[in-house]
């Protein structure tokens, strides 16, 4: 039952993946990709991963709230152009719903085991569900979150330089 | 499981495919682009909670930080290009010269 839900949601994944994959006008875009955020954030919490869930319903739908922001400001258009006579959208929404019956007709059984009880070892430590990830980033994984912090920063002087004018 | 992740896959694959097909707006492609990071991201924690590889458990945390950095450097480009020519489109980077 429960994974016939998560299965319907991926399903619907697709769907919202069609929408802004076959490029409309960039405002209906960011709308869908929103939903396939919301989406994506609905099948990461059935999987019962709630905090990996909380991350990107968190982080992701905030920058995309700001990437929405700017197409919105950006769309000038006074019609902007939609999936109605798209090829591309009907193509892929075809070629989608091919390969899910040629699937259907192969294995037409979903099921998944979770066992979330079950623990990992790392070294010495004992490592339980998903925020154990936050712990590991602070423990032994201390490597990553330097080289990271590094990476942002390295990033932030690109985006400085990319929109810097030439004088 | 594996109609899920093939679910996934095939969500990957298109926004792949529109990555790769030409339209006016370039802002769509950035779009894309997130879309991509998003279908890696659930796909990766689909397959941690099923195969119980927790001591991995940090490497969408890890991922979610690469698409923050790659969201930053493709909005930095578009700023760029359309306050160079007033608009997002494609066709304008085929001249060579800013």
């Amino acid at each position: 039952m429960k994974m016939m839900v998560i299965f319907l949601l991926s399903l619907l994944l697709i769907v919202g993946f069609v929408a802004f994959a076959s490029k409309p006008s960039p405002v209906y875009g960011g709308l869908s990709l929103v939903a396939s955020g919301g989406l994506g954030c609905a099948i990461v919490v059935s999987l019962e991963n709630t905090f990996l869930g909380l991350v990107v319903f968190l982080v992701y739908l905030g920058g995309m709230l700001v990437v929405f922001g700017y197409t919105a400001a950006m769309a000038t258009e006074e019609y902007p152009e939609s999936w109605v006579g798209n090829a591309v959208a009907f193509g892929m929404l075809l070629f989608t719903l091919l390969v899910e019956l040629i699937w259907y007709f192969v294995s037409g059984e979903v099921e998944i085991v979770t066992a979330v009880e079950l623990f990992d070892s790392v070294g010495s430590f004992c490592v339980g569900r998903d925020y154990s990830g936050v712990s590991l980033l602070y423990g032994c994984g201390g490597w990553a979150l330097v080289l990271l912090g590094w990476i942002l920063f390295i990033t932030i002087y690109i985006v400085l330089e990319v929109v810097r004018g030439r004088d | 499981m594996t109609s899920i992740s093939l679910n996934l896959i095939m969500a990957f694959s298109l926004a792949l495919a529109g990555v790769l097909i030409y339209r006016s707006h370039l802002m769509s492609t950035l779009l894309c682009l997130e879309g991509m990071m998003l279908s890696l991201f659930i796909l990766m924690a689909l397959l941690i909670s099923h195969f119980h590889m927790l001591s991995v458990s940090m490497a969408p945390l890890i991922l979610l930080v690469f698409s923050a950095c790659e969201a930053g450097v493709g909005l930095a480009l578009l700023v760029k290009t359309s306050t160079d020519y007033g608009n997002d489109y494609v066709q304008n980077l085929n001249l060579l010269q800013c």
